[in-house]
């Protein structure tokens, strides 16, 4: 979940508040902003779900604030001046990377500590809905370093995003003094070398130009010449990406938060070259528009579950940041909601519901249990589960919960088994191709175990210092890959025990199997076979009904001795829905 | 009086005059010392016998004593030889004596740190002088040697010992010695008489029908001595505390899912309206598989992938809207292990498992699902997750509410709070605190809340869905107080702890 650094004066600051620290984190926690620390600066660590990206900075949090204490109520839209600048989008730009967005914000007074929330709204917006820079990444500019001359008679000043060779050309980019070209920063620069892979097999890298040359290199590294510092008032804003929405409601949420600081916003044109879609080739930029949701009165009282009159309702709106209009619907009341455009979470009238029920205090509403009657029960494989581990320990077996996960060593090789490609009926019980993970967390648990046996002699192995006997039995899941199954894996619940003590023998171990058998009326029949985990001679194969359904017999000594076991184990497996 | 026969045996035995020890009864009576002793202590419970202990110092050679003892001190022997070379007239050269005496080793050092102490003579510039008036059969060390030898310690002066002990010539060991002495009411029983007890052990089964039980006694047992430990069969403590969900579940009239822990992304992530550039769909999350890699895409409910890709792209209703992400049939068909059983409630959701569902219906499922998270006492990488949902026609999140009370409370967890939460599935949601019922702490204890339309519509459901879900291994750690989650569960359990869990119903 999202974290931000909040400076609680400043926070006091933006919401016209004098709050103390304590006050501050109550009522941040009543907004879903969980007080995790303090950094060493003496900011608020404050976290938050993923759902409210403008809260990413301190102006955010503390608009969040002001409406709930209600000094704002509303939506509001920053004024915005005619567009002086444009973004010209040339035929050249990657096909990896073909859209951008922009605006400028003019007359900030910039301090350091305005500069430090930018900077982190930045990075937090790289991380969450630009997906690390991938999906859209942003470029902040000092305006009076930029030089743009009208490329005709009557236009803006311009900039241009243009997709251009690794080598053709060179800038000195942000905490460097070297002129690289943009292959040079990928490979010679610390950022460059850290968001490589962004890039990675592009045939023409993205490059913005201004009338003096390159001096940004999206989404990897700024150039030096346009680096904002304490002394910037006027900025330019860009980001490219990989989906105009993502990165125009990026730019959204960056103007909301200057906004706030005092910055007037300016509008950008951007112009795409010919070839994309019409309705999309001339945008001014930053996307204010306000959203619109349509959500019945019965809909909120229904999900909420209390009467609500309207006058409450648009009231619980307005709290929220929304405005809202009584309208007709269907012949019955419901509310036309304004949703202001730095509210990336709004899909579906839904969301709007959610926001009542908040400003309303869901804490605030009584739990009553489901007025409705349904009839429970277990699933018949869990009561026959149930039913053969009740048998198991009423037979003295240890029951044991291992993990589904383990690895080819421990499933196969100490057990003397192959490791197969193909699934094969007739192979020994267990060797069949594991479900393997992709990458495993560590090379301990890489596959989904193919038989629970090897589980119960890793459990002996780790407790040769416990009381003997250690009859131990386990029921649980085993699966293998089988390209006949939906999923591709063929899952069944395995019935496997052991018998560790010293004089443990094949007898032991098919008395119990015969029991158990017995109990769940079944016929047990035990034709001789060979098991590599088994000694010859002294293996069988579980028949059940005259089925095949597993396999009893004597640990091999090779595989105790792999075990590090000094006594004799039988030990039987077989599958639980034989005993059906 | 009738009393065993042990105790008779050691009353007979004891003296009302004199102490008597232990081991001197127990040589005349026949009897270990162990026998002895216990029934004398149960004769002094009966007030019959007292029973005095003291602590004794037993003194016995070292294997380098019993050397000295044999051969002589080393000392002595330098003198005997030193003697015999004329010392005690000429001082005589050390190198000459060595042979002579027999000295070996460490032997030499002895002898010459001794020799001096003891005045038997001088050692000048390594030439040996001896005083012929010293008398070595004298030597109170050599002698007291021989005393021990004869287990006649008590002779020896603790100066004596002292020096013995420093020269790790002798090993003094303390004992307990018990004696007895009959009581005034020992001496009365005895006068009354005292008579063997015919007592049985066991009971047979030619007592039973021989009906001879009727004229015996029972050898009575100390019925408060440590029984031998015996190994519980017993199921696994975690199994316990799943049976007694299920239990409470179906109870509250939930059924039971059950279905794959291979799953396509599809049915763990895609019908849950999960983007699917979102970071959790990642294998950093959750375990991606190479084997098998993906469904076929036949095997695809094409119908369902379609709508359930527009709500991705297009979000669901008149005034909704889509994510902003790519979407592909691709992705969707890949393989994983399940993060969690919602994708369970998908396929029951969706017609999938058990045919069309009609409301109301109340649905559950505790079983494993597999994380890529860090392994450490309070994560694993596969855990029981309790998934459940309600459908029913008209629900609000006041019902929600009540059914998560109602549930937590059976488990003592009461004051439970509701904090508005975001899931992309569900809305509103809530991540659920309870109160500890030991320590009192606000802990989470799940997460809630009422599936979104974008989840639902695809799926067919038209009315209202609650769910919620809670790892097994938090309650039960809440439960048994547990406070390693991998003692609970996995191959690196405790056989120890499993045994000793205390039974959870």
């Amino acid at each position: 979940m999202p974290v931000v650094d909040v400076d609680p004066d400043e926070l006091r600051t933006l919401a016209s508040t004098e709050r103390s620290d304590e006050e501050l984190k109550r009522d941040l926690f009543d907004l879903g902003l969980e007080f995790e620390g303090e950094t060493e600066e003496g900011d608020m660590q404050l976290e938050f779900a993923p759902d409210r990206l403008d809260r990413l900075s301190v102006e955010g949090v503390a608009r969040s604030l002001r409406y709930q204490d209600g000094t704002d109520r509303g939506v509001y839209v920053p004024k915005t001046n005619d567009a002086e600048w444009v973004i010209e989008v040339d035929e050249t730009v990657p096909d990896e990377r073909p859209y951008v967005t922009g605006a400028i914000v003019r007359g900030l007074d910039m301090s350091e500590a305005k500069l430090d929330s930018l900077i982190q709204l930045q990075e937090k917006l790289h991380a969450t809905m630009g997906r690390q820079r991938a999906k859209g990444a942003i470029g902040v500019h000092d305006l009076t370093m930029l030089k743009g001359n009208a490329a005709r008679e009557g236009a803006g000043k311009a900039i241009s995003y243009r997709g251009i060779a690794p080598e053709e050309d060179t800038f000195v980019a942000l905490d460097s003094t070297e002129e690289l070209t943009p292959a040079g920063v990928l490979t010679d620069h610390p950022t460059g070398e850290k968001y490589a892979d962004i890039v990675e097999g592009y045939d023409r890298y993205p490059a913005i130009y201004d009338d003096i040359g390159l001096f940004s290199f999206p989404p990897v590294i700024n150039g030096r010449r346009t680096e904002v510092d304490d002394e910037s008032r006027d900025l330019f804003i860009e980001m490219t990406g990989t989906d105009q929405w993502t990165i125009d409601k990026m730019c959204t949420i960056v103007c909301y938060a200057l906004d706030a600081r005092g910055g007037r916003v300016e509008e950008v044109r951007v112009e795409y070259p010919e070839g994309h879609p019409a309705e999309q080739r001339d945008l001014l930029r930053p996307d204010l528009t306000v959203d619109h949701k349509t959500v019945a009165h019965a809909r909120i009282e229904q999900l909420l579950g209390v009467d609500l009159d309207e006058q409450q309702v648009v009231d619980y709106l307005e709290r929220a940041g929304l405005d809202a209009e009584v309208v007709e619907r269907d012949g019955a009341p419901a509310y036309r909601v304004e949703v202001p455009p730095y509210r990336v979470d709004v899909l579906n009238p839904v969301d709007v519901v959610d926001d009542v029920g908040r400003a309303h205090g869901f804490n605030e509403l009584s739990p009553r249990y489901p007025d409705v009657s349904t009839v429970g029960g277990r699933h018949e494989t869990s009561r026959l589960e149930s039913a053969a581990r009740d048998a198991l320990v009423g037979l003295g077996f240890e029951d044991m919960l291992d993990f589904h996960m383990t690895s080819e060593r421990d499933c196969l090789d100490r057990m003397g088994l192959d490791v197969p490609d193909e699934r094969d009926p007739d192979a020994p019980v267990g060797q069949q191709p594991p479900v393997t993970i992709a990458e495993p967390y560590s090379e301990d648990y890489t596959v989904v175990r193919t038989w629970a046996l090897p589980s119960l002699l890793t459990v002996l192995e780790n407790n040769t210092h416990r009381a003997y006997p250690q009859d131990l039995a386990e029921i649980g899941l085993a699966a293998h890959v089988d390209e006949r199954e939906e999923t591709k894996a063929a899952e069944r619940r395995t019935v496997a025990a052991v018998l560790a003590r010293t004089d443990a023998g094949y007898e032991d171990a098919k008395a119990r199997l015969q029991t158990l058998a017995g109990a769940f009326g079944k016929t047990l029949e035990t034709p001789a076979t060979t098991h590599p985990s088994f000694i010859e001679g002294r293996t069988a194969a579980v028949e059940l009904d005259g089925e095949r359904v597993g396999v009893v017999g004597e640990v091999h000594p090779r595989v105790l001795v792999e075990h590090d076991l000094e006594l004799p184990v039988a030990a039987f497996e077989f599958d639980l829905a034989a005993l059906e | 009086m009738q009393l065993p026969a042990a105790q008779v045996a050691v009353l007979e035995a004891a003296s009302a005059t004199d102490d008597r020890t232990v081991d001197a009864v127990a040589d005349e009576v026949g009897e270990t010392p162990t026998v002895v002793t216990r029934a004398a202590f149960e004769l002094r419970d009966d007030g019959l016998l007292d029973v005095t202990e003291r602590t004794e110092e037993t003194v016995s050679l070292t294997e380098e004593g019993e050397t000295y003892r044999e051969a002589g001190l080393p000392e002595v022997r330098l003198y005997r030889a030193a003697m015999d070379a004329g010392a005690a007239d000429e001082p005589v050269e050390m190198g000459e004596l060595i042979g002579a005496a027999g000295l070996g080793g460490p032997e030499v050092q002895i002898a010459l740190s001794n020799f001096a102490r003891k005045g038997y003579g001088v050692i000048d510039s390594g030439a040996v002088s001896a005083d012929p008036d010293a008398d070595p059969d004298a030597d109170t060390e050599a002698n007291a040697l021989e005393s021990i030898a004869a287990s006649d310690a008590g002779t020896v002066d603790d100066e004596t010992l002292d020096a013995l002990d420093r020269r790790s010539l002798v090993v003094r060991e303390e004992s307990t010695v018990r004696s007895v002495l009959l009581t005034d009411a020992g001496v009365d029983a005895m006068m009354e008489g005292v008579s063997v007890a015919e007592t049985v052990a066991q009971v047979t089964p030619e007592l039973l029908t021989s009906g001879e039980w009727e004229d015996v006694e029972f050898t009575e047992y100390n019925v408060e001595a440590d029984a031998e430990a015996v190994t519980p069969a017993r199921k696994h403590v975690l199994r316990q505390t799943a049976d007694r969900v299920k239990d409470v579940l179906v109870g509250m009239g939930f059924q039971e899912m059950e279905g794959p822990h291979v799953d396509s992304e599809f049915w763990i992530n895609d019908t849950l309206f999960m983007p699917q550039d979102h970071p959790a769909r990642t294998h950093w999350d959750q375990f991606v598989l190479s084997n098998p890699a993906e469904m076929d895409a036949d095997d695809m409910p094409s119908e369902l992938v379609d709508r359930v890709a527009r709500a991705h792209r297009e979000g669901v209703g008149e005034d909704g809207d889509g994510y902003h992400s790519p979407w592909t049939e691709d992705v969707a068909r890949g393989l994983d292990l399940r993060g969690h059983t919602t994708s369970l409630s998908m396929r029951y959701l969706s017609g999938h498992a058990e045919g069309e569902l009609e409301p109301p219906q109340r649905w559950f499922s505790v079983e494993k699902v597999y994380r890529n998270d860090t392994l450490d006492a309070t994560h694993l990488l596969e855990f029981f997750q309790i998934e459940g949902w309600v459908m029913a026609e008209d629900l609000s999140v006041r019902d929600l509410m009540g059914t998560f009370t109602e549930f937590y409370e059976q488990f003592g967890i009461t004051g439970i709070e509701f904090k508005p939460h975001y899931n992309p599935y569900t809305e509103p949601s809530f991540e659920l605190f309870g109160r500890h019922p030991v320590t009192d702490e606000l802990i989470e204890i799940g997460n809630s809340g009422i599936f979104r339309p974008e989840v639902l519509e695809p799926l067919g459901v038209d009315c209202e869905v609650m769910a919620w879900g809670l790892a097994l291994e938090r309650l039960a750690m809440l439960v048994t107080g547990a406070e390693d989650i991998r003692d609970l569960h996995g191959t690196l359990a405790d056989l120890e702890f499993l045994r000793n869990a205390e039974v959870i119903y």
